[in-house]
């Protein structure tokens, strides 16, 4: 056995060289250590450095322009792989760029992993927004915090020059952006003396908000801007990449400024949010067993103001991503069952491309190349079809991430954050090349030609066979993969439908919405606003093509959520949280006939009951007067909304359900009042234009109507109703389309790749079939013979298929309505849809099959 | 002007005379030089005078002792001798009227 020094020197330097170090060190008797240093300085100094990149690097070009030139002479099967591989590659980088910074980065913040949110929990498991007195109480008694704080939506008009214009903000704890971990990147942070009633305003602004109606002007700090008709001071400015997801796209910031004697600062009025900070070593479960624990003190402490049993602590991580991720998660599922149909399509392909190149690896065989020199070939090939196919990826990617930022809701947090993400490209290509180039060279190991007579007599048929239980295989998991994602389609296809189905309790058609406002000096007095509603009323009945229009304080699945609780005066309740509550709408006369909202029993409003401010009167919704008289009729009983000291209302009238918090929520109860009877005038109402015709065409003509009563005050959120319904449903119909997409690509890959299998098959043994047919095989047999092959990949495909689908429609539950995760009707109808296409497939190899004719089968060789 | 290595090698070379290849030029190297130098080392060396045309080389006999491997033999050219003589003819210069001890004897 020779001396693996020895072997080394051999290996590496030049023979001359060899022989006479080994020799002089065998003279020598050199071992040990010693033998050691000798061969690595003489390896050193002595190795062979005659320039070896030159022949391989020539021929790796050599390579490439084979390959170019052979998968130019196999156009179908170049532009099938590359597409395949380029639509899969485009779609998952897609996603997975989206999901990225939306679900997966870590929020910008200082240590994100330790802020919390904190929720009160309900009795039902459901959360809710917190008490300020209760967020200053878990504060005052929790020592999990390092810091906490409150915030609240603000959405003041900034009155600037000639022109207002309504934002989006929050008013938060002093130590809100300390307890996220953000600092204002041009002056100074809150400060905690501020954070108190009746002190001078301060705010902050956003570094967009700074840009665009400031011009970016420093000395903006310290100047008094006009919110909402208040002066407030600007004390800082935050950073550029400050995206507050709390509220995205939040604009402005200004202390809550509030009292524990305010009104709204009870403990029933749970209106605000709570984030708190951990400190170092403290995890969410202590802060959650410990606020637990405060909570159940504060209730037993004030057992009358809670109906709620604990509290929820949770990552504010996950918080902001909640709404979002089944959707998220469902499509990455999606797509990487697309890309391993996509990458066992290619292999497929490869496959039967071999079988067809038998021969040509033969004659090259016998004219000199070596084996691993076919093999590099091959790989150079893979590689090929990898590289293009990557490229078509990134162009996939390219079109299609613009496409789904679209489709996604504009509240998703980081939403700008969102790009073609380099990463996700670099491991979905780097995953798809080197599948694509161990798919491209296995099958070499699989064939191996022991001699190149052999291969070329009967080589063919031998690696025919043992390619068939490869193909085989591909094409059985292509069909289970294909089954899962179309009942994933169709079980998303039939909850969107039903979603669409569901009674809304209104008519959505040809009815045209917008914000309107009324702020400043002119409009602190109550009168003036519905003063200015009248005349905005009566500007827009007089256009024509206007059938109605009324105002009301929110619009019915616009995402709102002002709700008030409503005591019975004959059923009064011991604990105000154990009251129910409505969503309420303070409205016109006309609201309900131009929502067109049924009115069951009893009568709607009219334009007496608008003025009439002694008679105070309300309509309850069918679901309020059920959940308060259960068979008993409300019309005539009194209630009364928020706190004791409010008047009494009789009740009118008992109208239709209507969805308000979204098509797949639980019922939710509502109650209107007319305008003038409610205790406050909302500065901020949308206003329902029912139309003749398109209500988008009225848009242009309304707003110019409103704008000639009062310029300064800004008209937003122009929509249709359809479109407001529509946006309530778009993560469904995302995932659906996205799913639907995959869905069919998936299908046609699974079908071509069982179509390529038999076609093949059926070439392969022309021979045989044609022998069978002439021992007296009926057509009937042959046909059985290549559709049953065809059943039997069907077959088990759509088996391991239907318990793949039982595993993922788990993981969609999530956005599924009023369907079983496990809907048999689904699954039945994608599987008989999925088999019935399959067989269709197999039919066209086995028609081929019963018309070979025995005699022209003989002469094929 | 030859290195120090190129010195001790040529020199090394030429005491050992004929058939001189990599083991008595290295015990020769190691007796009088006082240096442990490693085979690689000498026979790097080796090539390096032997581009410059200082020394030729050419493949010896395989013996038993050596498990049958070939030795790969040296000599010294005219201009390696040549070479030699310059060298030392310059030090010898550098070094007249020192009065250090330096003067050749």
């Amino acid at each position: 056995m020779t001396p693996l020094p020895y072997r080394l020197l051999e290996q590496f330097l030049p023979s001359a060289s060899a022989d006479a170090i080994i020799g002089d060190l065998t003279e020598r008797h050199v071992t040990g250590l010693r033998l050691w240093r000798e061969t690595i300085v003489a390896l050193w100094h002595l190795r062979d450095r005659t320039p070896r990149t030159v022949e391989p690097m020539s021929s790796f070009l050599t390579d490439v322009r084979i390959a170019l030139r052979l998968l130019g002479r196999a156009p179908t099967f170049t532009t099938t792989a590359v597409l395949t591989l380029g639509v899969a590659i485009g779609a998952a980088t897609a996603i997975f760029s989206v999901a990225n910074p939306v679900i997966l980065q870590p929020l910008p913040y200082r240590n994100p992993d330790r802020v919390v949110m904190v929720w009160e929990q309900d009795q039902d498991g459901s959360r809710s927004t917190v008490g300020f007195t209760t967020i200053r109480d878990y504060i005052d008694r929790a020592t999990t915090f390092e810091s906490a704080a409150a915030l609240g939506d603000w959405q003041p008009t900034l009155l600037e020059g000639t022109e207002a214009e309504r934002l989006q903000g929050l008013r938060v704890s002093a130590s809100y952006f300390h307890t996220l971990g953000v600092k204002p990147a041009l002056g100074r942070d809150f400060r905690a003396d501020e954070d108190r009633a009746g002190v001078p305003r301060v705010v902050i602004l956003s570094d967009a908000l700074w840009q665009r109606r400031f011009g970016g002007d420093p000395a903006v700090i310290g100047r008094s801007i006009s919110l909402g008709g208040t002066a407030m001071t600007v004390v800082g400015i935050m950073p550029k990449d400050f995206d507050d997801v709390a509220m995205t796209g939040a604009q402005i910031w200004r202390v809550l400024g509030y009292a524990t004697t305010d009104v709204f600062a009870c403990r029933t009025c749970r209106h605000l949010r709570m984030i708190a900070r951990l400190k170092d070593g403290v995890s969410v479960e202590r802060a959650q067993t410990e606020l637990t624990r405060i909570h159940r003190a504060i209730v037993a402490e004030h057992p009358k103001e809670y109906a709620t049993k604990g509290t929820q602590v949770v990552p504010l991580q996950q918080e902001v991503t909640r709404a979002y991720r089944p959707a998220i998660l469902a499509l990455a599922t999606a797509v990487a069952l697309m890309l391993i149909i996509a990458i066992a399509n290619v292999a497929n392909l490869q496959l039967a491309r071999l079988v067809r190149r038998d021969e040509e690896f033969a004659i090259r065989t016998a004219l000199g190349a070596s084996a691993p020199r076919l093999a590099r070939q091959l790989f150079t090939e893979a590689l090929v079809i990898a590289v293009f196919g990557g490229l078509a990826g990134v162009g996939v990617a390219a079109v299609a991430i613009p496409a789904l930022v679209r489709q996604l809701p504009p509240q998703l947090p980081r939403l700008g954050a969102i790009g073609l993400d380099r990463v996700a490209l670099a491991l979905v290509g780097g995953i798809v090349l080197v599948l694509a180039i161990v798919v491209g060279v296995a099958p070499r190991r699989a064939r191996r030609i022991e001699n190149v007579a052999e291969g070329l007599r009967s080589g063919r048929r031998l690696t025919a066979m043992r390619h068939a239980t490869i193909r085989g295989a591909l094409v059985v998991a292509e069909l289970a993969f294909a089954l899962m994602l179309l009942v994933g389609a169709g079980l998303l296809a039939r909850s969107v439908i039903h979603l669409l189905d569901v009674d809304k309790g209104f008519d959505a058609g040809n009815l045209l919405t917008m914000e309107i406002n009324s702020v400043g000096p002119r409009y602190e007095d109550a009168a003036a606003v519905y003063q200015y509603h009248d005349r905005v009323r009566d500007a827009v009945r007089s256009l024509p093509g206007v059938v109605s229009v009324a105002v009301v304080n929110q619009l019915p699945l616009g995402g709102n959520m002002d709700m008030y609780g409503v005591t019975a005066q004959d059923k009064p309740s011991s604990n105000p949280e154990d009251v129910p509550s409505g969503d309420r709408y303070v409205v016109s006369a006309d609201y309900l006939r131009t929502m067109r909202i049924r009115v069951l029993e009893g009568r709607a409003f009219t334009e007496a009951d608008e003025r009439d401010t002694t008679n105070m009167v309300a309509l309850v919704s069918q679901a309020l007067a059920a959940r308060i008289w259960p068979g008993e009729s409300a019309i005539g009983k009194r209630i009364r909304m928020g706190a004791e000291h409010r008047a009494f209302r009789t009740i009118i009238g008992v109208t239709a359900n209507v969805r308000h918090s979204g098509l797949d929520a639980t019922e939710t109860q509502q109650f209107y009042v007319p305008e003038r009877q409610w205790f406050f005038a909302d500065n901020q109402e949308m206003l329902v234009i029912r139309t003749r015709g398109e209500p988008a065409a009225m848009a242009g003509a309304v707003r110019r109507a409103i704008q000639q009563i009062d310029p300064a005050q800004p008209i937003v959120k122009v929509a249709a109703m359809e479109q407001v319904v529509a946006a309530s449903t778009a993560q469904r119909r995302l995932a659906l389309t996205l799913f639907a997409c995959f869905a069919i690509a998936s299908v046609l890959l699974a079908v071509a790749g069982i179509y390529g299998v038999l076609a093949g098959n059926v070439a392969e043994r022309t021979r045989e079939i044609g022998l069978r047919a002439a021992l007296g095989a009926t057509p009937r047999n042959i046909l059985a013979l290549v559709v049953g092959q065809g059943a039997r990949l069907a077959v088990l495909g759509l088996g391991f298929g239907l318990l793949g689908a039982f595993a993922l429609t788990g993981s969609l539950r999530a956005l599924l309505f009023g369907v079983a995760a496990h809907d048999p009707t689904t699954i039945t109808l994608a599987t008989l849809l999925l088999l019935a296409t399959t067989l269709l497939a197999c039919l066209v190899p086995a028609l081929r099959a019963v018309r070979v004719d025995p005699s022209e089968a003989f002469r094929t060789d | 002007m030859l290195g120090e290595l190129e010195q001790i090698v040529l020199l090394a070379v030429l005491r050992v005379g004929d058939g001189a290849y990599g083991v008595p030029v290295h015990e020769e190297i190691v007796r009088l030089a006082r240096r442990d130098l490693t085979l690689g080392t000498v026979y790097k060396t080796l090539s390096r005078l032997e581009e410059k045309g200082l020394v030729r080389s050419f493949e010896g006999d395989p013996t038993p002792q050596r498990g049958g491997r070939r030795t790969r033999c040296f000599a010294v050219t005219t201009a390696g001798r040549k070479a030699l003589e310059s060298t030392f003819a310059t030090l010898r210069r550098m070094a007249v009227g020192l009065d250090v001890g330096l003067e050749p004897t």
